[in-house]
């Protein structure tokens, strides 16, 4: 899978990823992906929940060699 | 003979992955840091995570000639030693779910770390408390002080957050570049980090049990560090997003599970209190209200700057994150200091009557006080869930 928009979220640690995602998705059109790399496992809860409450779509998560890849589709 | 050993790890790999494939949900922890609170309060005084640190601070000060508190080495000041526990603690935690990584943020970061707990240590001492000693304890403590420090730390969250959002739109580059992650655990790596996990556990087991032929005390703040320790990086416990989130994603979740453990607490504490098992005026600091406030506020903006509280920074510090050993480096600086060239004149240009030791059931009966704690308990509730359903204070 693949994203149109990156989002390095690696080293950082809570909450600046979601504070992160939150600004970043704004900026994504609708339909489009995002694909966030992120190193803090606080975001493993912390991604899906903020999409559940956002009502954007997490399509994927993948774990990757030093932490996670999340793929996140801008719904509205 | 095979059969039944392949199923007797079965069973026993099942167990491991109750505690450590996931995160516990936040309030279980709650319930089981509030247990852990009272056994301390029995032990000797309840919990507090700021003076550990300090005294951290202290003995790195005086070492290097400087002439400041003395509470006693590190290894004997039984809220140094929880503390240090408390990282081991979280350490293993980390482990043991294969969470642990060295990770190094943006230079940015590491700032922002510095500087929140440079905040954070200044508000701790001016205040008298932190998240635990004013809240967490301080709220079952029956503190009218704490309420007020409370306050405190919610302006200065609410304040940080708004700080955080614009620092995001308009300098994005401070939390941006390069970082490193090391000794991770990814996809097919890191199986060592379980088997360091036993040994963590093992030798923080020793130094509780080493502790016991000079004093028993020292014995089990170091057995519940390592407790707390554990519980706190499973759960990802934070006093930081109870008071952040209705002001960011709106979710009520982390409040609650504060809530559950103050409740525990509180119970547990009016019954030690009201028996006189321990004195009724422990954690019932001379704050209210002008120092509860202002270090109130102060400690909340560090907090949320430096993304964790005191313990959430130590907890954190053992999952690996170096913007959180910035963080308690801040504090160890700046407490000091504060403690021998700030604290005195502030609290002497303080008229008696706004630096009180106010305990509610002094003047109401402890029925009636623990009445009060439960309603503000129940507005901070109700608060939180509409907040939850309506978005009214959140930023998205």
């Amino acid at each position: 899978m693949q994203g149109d928009v990156i989002l390095d979220c690696k080293g950082l640690s809570c909450p600046m990823p979601i504070l992160k995602l939150a600004m970043a998705i704004k900026k994504l059109e609708v339909g489009k992906v995002l694909e966030m790399y992120g190193t803090d496992p606080g975001s493993k809860d912390d991604v899906p929940a903020w999409c559940g409450k956002t009502g954007n779509s997490l399509l994927e998560v993948v774990d990757t060699e030093d932490g996670f890849t999340f793929f996140i589709r801008r719904e509205k | 003979m095979s059969e039944s050993g392949a199923k007797k790890k079965g069973s026993l790999r099942e167990l491991y992955d109750v505690f450590f494939s996931k995160s516990w949900p936040m309030w279980v922890g709650g319930i089981l840091l509030g247990v852990g609170n009272i056994c301390l309060f029995i032990v000797l005084k309840p919990w507090g995570a700021s003076g550990g640190v300090k005294n951290w601070g202290d003995n790195l000060f005086n070492l290097m000639g400087g002439d400041f508190a003395n509470m006693g080495a590190v290894n004997l000041f039984p809220y140094s030693v929880l503390c240090i526990l408390l990282i081991m603690g979280a350490f293993a935690g980390a482990l043991f779910s294969k969470q642990f990584a060295l990770r190094f943020p943006p230079i940015g970061e590491l700032f922002k770390g510095l500087f929140g707990g440079l905040l954070m240590g200044l508000g701790a001492v001016l205040g008298v408390s932190c998240t635990i000693g004013g809240f967490f304890s301080g709220w079952p403590a029956l503190s009218m002080g704490a309420v007020v420090f409370t306050i405190g730390l919610v302006a200065g969250t609410w304040l940080a957050v708004k700080y955080l959002l614009f620092e995001i739109n308009k300098f994005p580059k401070l939390s941006s570049g390069k970082t490193l992650s090391i000794l991770t655990a990814g996809k097919g790596k890191g199986s060592w980090q379980p088997i360091l996990g036993f040994v963590v556990v093992i030798i923080g087991l020793i130094i509780a049990f080493r502790y016991t032929g000079s004093s028993s005390v020292l014995a089990w703040y170091a057995a519940i560090g390592l407790y707390f320790g554990l519980v706190c990086q499973r759960s990802r416990f934070c006093v930081v997003r109870a008071l952040r989130e209705p002001f960011m994603s709106g979710s009520s979740k982390p409040a609650l599970a504060v809530m559950a453990g103050i409740l525990v607490s509180m119970f547990g504490f009016v019954v030690i209190k009201f028996m006189g098992i321990r004195g009724e005026m422990m954690w019932v600091w001379p704050h209210f209200w002008v120092p509860a406030i202002i270090g109130g506020t102060i400690f909340g903006f560090g907090m949320t700057i430096a993304g964790g509280c005191t313990v959430g920074s130590l907890w954190r510090a053992g999952e690996g994150h170096i913007k959180l050993w910035a963080s308690i480096i801040g504090m160890m600086v700046a407490m000091p200091f504060t403690a021998k060239f700030i604290k005195p004149a502030f609290f002497d240009a303080l008229p008696d009557s706004m630096k009180q030791m106010f305990f509610l059931p002094e003047k109401i009966g402890y029925g009636p006080a623990v009445g009060v704690f439960l309603a503000i308990m129940l507005l901070w509730y109700l608060f939180v869930k509409w907040n939850e359903r309506t978005g009214k204070f959140s930023a998205y």
